[in-house]
């Protein structure tokens, strides 16, 4: 009879000590995730993040009208193609009839994705004309952001179609630095509070 | 040797599987419709139906195309008329001729997705086609007639 | 003498006809079989302006048969028979209207006098209808074909009386492209599609500079690629080779290679190793009627930076003179206002929607050549000579062109067909590419002119001067209005010659000119405070009533009547109208007269022509639609290559090599509305493939100024304009 009481009191004991280990390492996980809130950091980080996204490679399919943009001088892409709803054009004019899974090969040929597109014309995701400031914050808005969560946030670092960027196809310039640099000064934006600068 | 379904037959193509759909059409299959202008997906005249949508077979890889229905310019309709290719002789839209093709196989994508298409829906959908001698305005009137002539198909009159 | 083409072949069995069928030829143009199908053999080849509809249907007038029984079918290269073939010039019409209605009307003598031989009537109790024959006094009866053998026995009459030009039931109506069901369907019909048994596939590598040559080439790892026969060099001319005028081209030493399909040749050209050096002065040597001369090439390897620099420098030097009327000099002194004005257009490309290409057997004894060209009979010549054979030998097969617009004159690509088809001994189809075909070469020419008027002091013209210069030649048509409108008149011209290669680019010279000239008289009419079309019609009256020298080039009334015909029907002073931007001009060249107003809007921040009227004569209109189809065209095209096209050049290689870069207006960029007016007249007709073009150019620039307030001195007038319009 002794010998079951302390079972039955083990029991919880022992669940409430594994439980406090688990809470205990998921603290250890939280403090990873959102390291210490450091906004001078954060917004440092952020303006890193800046000069990609306002890059051609990245810019140029986050237009501000519903025309794609084209070329490291951000011109209206010939031939006008329209977003359409889902952002993947419309008619004889849609993303995938020119742009193949793959990019191919020459200058000037149509770079590819197997998911070329722009975002849809519910949520444009507009880069272009965007402020630091106002970049930043619509970056964070799982409204204004397709719907993304901080944990999505960080996994869209290595998106196809952002990886894209860096693997342009003749003739174009890359981003202003590597896919690593961005990466890191995105998850440290993110993990610093994400802060959007004064501006 | 990759197995293509083109205008409902079955080919096989023994060739190199990076080569392009339009090279495959004219040179191995011997269709010679779909014409080569630029080979840069810029013009247009190369335009055929992959699962129903207008790619560029310029740059469109065979192996794109494997497992999938291609249809050209050959196969739009049984007996050469489609409402596009009828409104076409009605209304004389060539002149040389070359782009044509191309301009009835986008148009055929724009008519099978919006049955009333404005001015506008039409420049947008035919941006991309490049007609040399300038026959615009004929073939905008021309899409126009079709999709009157197709709604006359539909509704049985 | 019966002849098919393997073409024809294709075509008649494909319409369900007997190719076996037996044939009676009545002239050259008319076959008959006994069952009365008529075939009408069309002598010039089609680049899109449908002579292969109206060039028969000319013949079936006078023929009097029905339209809808007539199978027509592409003619072989055949001068003697079948007259110059040349397609160009807008001269289809005009040459072949009075030939081909002879024929027409000779053949139909022949079945009447074959029918009344077979009825032992007298041939004037002899009528037709159709296509069938009658006695009427006998109530006898019969076809065409009933006759058609004992007709191609019967001597072709000289000198037939032709039908009244009022009394037409074919010729004047509309009728349909003889092609037009084949064109949608996607039957082969072009040089492209052409494919001949056991033939492979070459494709050219050209210096990619005008001005330089091959060096040296490796061809280990292409000969190694999949599907390929062989790579060499071809050498089109041996020195001292007498040139014709279609004879250019661009680089004599070619390398070609050759292989089994388009795509291995593609990717196997990818992997030559070729060294090229600048080519030095080279030595041309023309044909001419004082006999032949020679010509430098210059080596020098051009920039279009340095081109606009030289051209300012020629500018001021003397010039050619060209026409001379009373005194300008004096006038320009005595003047109490002189307006200068500069204007300036690039080289433009041809870019024809199907690049160049051609095929080629050709054997020890014999060549057969298929493809599309808009005159064999210039091309045949330099064939016999480069491969020596005798004409007799050589076949030449025109296949439909897609677009010709003056660049398929030029047969140096039957030339390399043929060479390297002698040296892979095989049928060889070459093809060239877009990129090959843009930088080739065989543009219409840079041009600038500087325009010079003196006003008196009661804003009276009293002297008009044109200097004009062009790489490698200028744009000035010294005896055209308004010379011989004005009292003091001069006109000069110079050149710098260049390794540039030029051509005829539809309306050569004129499309340059019309831009120019109607936007200067523009700006005068306006410091005159005139209306553009009254001050014209007031020159064209001088013009007409006291006309200033003897050799002007124009019929002053006929000029007048479109500029008349346009005001009417475009309302062109109407209230209804403000909304536009309206520009005229008005032209004469090609034989036909051609006005336009260009109304223009903004469409999304950029001037966009929304409609145009368009008033032509060109004398009989043949076939209404398709001339109504050809202006629409020309419409399309002259607002494209005014606001958008233009080649350039850095050390002599071109900058537009593809459509990415080289700008073809598009479906968006296309008026909604082009209103197409013919002169109604009976005069001979004459053509329509370029007379529309030129004047677009300057009602583009006039609507232009209405729209932003600016002249526009530069084409293409989307490029930044220059500060002052000056040299």
């Amino acid at each position: 009879m002794k010998k079951r009481l302390f079972a039955i009191i083990a029991m919880p004991v022992i669940m409430i000590a594994i439980m406090a280990f688990c809470l205990d390492t998921t603290n250890k996980k939280s403090r990873l995730i959102t390291a210490k809130k450091d906004s001078i950091a954060s917004v440092t980080a952020f303006k890193q993040v800046y000069t990609v996204l306002t890059s051609a490679r990245c810019m140029n399919c986050h237009p501000s009208g519903d025309v794609p943009l084209q070329g490291d001088d951000n011109h209206l892409h010939k031939m006008l193609p329209q977003r359409g709803k889902d952002g993947r054009g419309i008619y004889a004019m849609k993303c995938a009839n020119c742009h193949q899974p793959t990019n191919t090969p020459g200058l000037r040929m149509p770079p590819g994705n197997p998911n070329w597109h722009l975002p849809p014309a519910d949520m444009k995701m507009v880069f272009q004309g965007r402020t630091p400031r106002q970049l930043a914050k619509q970056l964070i808005d799982p409204n204004q952001n397709g719907h993304k969560d901080t944990k999505k946030l960080i996994a869209h670092a290595d998106d196809g179609l952002v990886l894209a960027g860096w693997n342009p196809g003749e003739g174009r310039t890359l981003p202003p630095m590597s896919h690593a640099a961005f990466k890191k000064a995105w998850l440290t934006w993110l993990n610093t509070g994400a802060y959007a600068p004064a501006k | 040797m990759i197995t293509l379904n083109i205008n409902k037959r079955t080919y096989n193509i023994d060739a190199d599987p990076e080569t392009p759909l339009l090279w495959v059409l004219r040179d191995h299959v011997g269709l010679v419709g779909t014409k080569f202008g630029c080979g840069v997906a810029q013009c247009g005249a190369c335009v055929v139906h992959l699962d129903g949508e207008a790619v560029r077979s310029c740059v469109t890889k065979l192996r794109r195309a494997q497992g999938k229905k291609v249809v050209t310019i050959e196969g739009l309709s049984e007996k050469n008329d489609h409402p596009l290719q009828k409104a076409w002789l009605e209304l004389d839209v060539s002149q040389c001729g070359y782009c044509q093709a191309g301009q009835i196989m986008s148009a055929a994508v724009l008519l099978n997705e919006n049955k009333n298409p404005t001015d506008q829906d039409i420049n947008y959908a035919m941006a991309g086609n490049i007609c040399r001698c300038g026959t615009y305005l004929r073939i905008r009137e021309a899409i126009h007639l079709a999709a009157e002539l197709q709604g006359k198909e539909i509704s049985g009159k | 003498m019966l002849h098919f083409s393997a073409l024809a072949k294709f075509g008649l069995a494909e319409r369900g006809i007997d190719t076996a069928a037996e044939w009676h030829e009545i002239t050259g143009y008319i076959k008959i079989t006994p069952d009365n199908v008529i075939k009408i053999i069309c002598p010039n080849p089609e680049f899109g302006q449908n002579v292969m509809t109206s060039l028969p249907m000319i013949i079936a007038e006078e023929l009097d048969v029905d339209w809808k029984t007539v199978v027509v079918e592409m003619g072989p290269h055949d001068n003697t028979k079948l007259g110059p073939q040349f397609t160009g010039g807008s001269n289809s019409m005009r040459m072949y209207w009075k030939p081909l209605r002879q024929a027409g009307a000779a053949a139909r003598n022949m079945l009447m006098q074959a029918a009344a031989q077979s009825w032992a009537v007298p041939v004037e109790e002899i009528t037709t209808k159709a296509g069938e024959v009658y006695h009427e006094k006998s109530g006898k009866k019969g076809k065409y074909g009933d006759f058609a053998a004992k007709a191609s026995g019967i001597p072709v009459p000289k000198d037939v009386k032709p039908k009244d030009v009022k009394a037409f039931n074919i010729v004047r109506h509309s009728q349909k492209n003889v092609e037009g069901s084949k064109i949608v369907s996607g039957k082969p019909l072009f040089g492209l599609d052409y494919k001949h048994e056991g033939m492979l596939i070459a494709m050219p590598v050209h210096p990619p500079a005008f001005g330089m040559k091959l060096k040296s080439f490796d061809a280990s790892q292409a000969l190694k690629m999949p599907g390929i026969k062989d790579v060499f060099t071809i050498k089109l001319y041996e020195e001292g080779f007498e040139q014709g005028g279609f004879d250019t081209r661009t680089f004599n030493v070619v390398l070609a290679v050759v292989g089994k399909t388009t795509w291995q040749v593609m990717q196997a050209r990818k992997k030559l190793s070729v060294e090229w050096e600048p080519a030095g002065d080279t030595k041309d040597t023309m044909q001419g009627r004082g006999g032949k001369r020679e010509v430098i090439v210059p080596s020098e390897l051009e920039s279009t930076e340095k081109q606009l620099e030289k051209m300012r420098e020629y500018a001021g030097k003397p010039a050619q003179l060209l026409r001379k009327d009373g005194d300008p000099e004096a006038a320009f002194k005595n003047a109490a206002q002189i307006i200068e004005r500069t204007y300036n257009a690039p080289f433009l490309a041809h870019n024809c929607m199907e690049p160049m290409n051609f095929f080629a057997h050709v054997t020890d004894d014999k060549a057969l050549l298929v493809g599309p060209l808009q005159a064999p009979g210039w091309t045949e010549p330099t064939l016999s000579k480069v491969l020596k054979l005798p004409p007799d030998k050589i076949e030449i097969q025109m296949t439909r062109m897609g677009g010709g617009f003056g660049r398929r004159a030029y047969g140096h690509y039957l030339v390399e067909a043929a060479l390297i088809s002698k040296q892979a001994k095989a049928p060889v189809k070459l093809i060239y590419s877009r990129e090959d075909d843009a930088t080739y070469g065989i543009y219409r020419p840079m041009y600038t002119a500087t325009y010079r008027a003196a006003l008196d002091a009661n804003k009276n013209l009293i002297a008009f001067h044109v200097k004009g210069g062009g790489i490698p030649e200028n744009a000035v048509h010294p005896n055209r209005f308004p010379a011989g409108a004005i009292d003091n008149y001069l006109a000069e011209g110079w050149e710098i010659p260049s390794n540039i290669t030029i051509g005829a680019f539809r309306a050569p010279r004129s499309n340059f000119a019309a831009a120019a000239e109607q936007s200067f008289l523009d700006e005068l009419a306006e410091a005159m405070g005139k209306d553009p079309i009254d001050f014209r019609l007031d020159l064209l009256k001088r013009a007409k009533e006291n006309p200033v020298g003897k050799n002007n080039d124009y019929d002053a009334d006929r000029y007048a009547g479109v500029l008349k015909l346009v005001k009417e029907k475009s309302g062109w002073n109407g209230a209804e109208h403000r909304q536009f931007s309206r520009g005229v001009a008005a032209y004469f060249c090609h034989n036909s007269y051609a006005a336009h107003v260009v109304d223009m809007t903004t469409k999304d921040g950029q001037p966009y022509v929304e409609r145009v009227f368009s008033a032509i004569d060109c004398g009989i209109v043949i076939n209404p639609d398709a001339a109504t189809n050809m202006v629409q065209g020309a419409v399309v095209d002259g607002i494209g290559n005014s606001l958008y096209g233009g080649l350039t050049h850095k050390d002599g290689v071109v900058a537009e090599n593809n459509f990415h870069s080289y700008r073809i207006i598009r479906m968006h960029e296309a008026p909604k509305k082009v209103e197409v007016h013919f002169v109604q007249n009976d005069i001979d007709p004459t053509g329509l493939g370029e007379p529309p073009f030129p004047p677009v150019f300057g009602a583009v620039a006039n609507a232009l100024y209405r729209s932003t307030g600016k002249r526009y001195y530069q084409q293409p007038f989307s490029s930044p304009q220059p500060e002052k319009p000056t040299v």
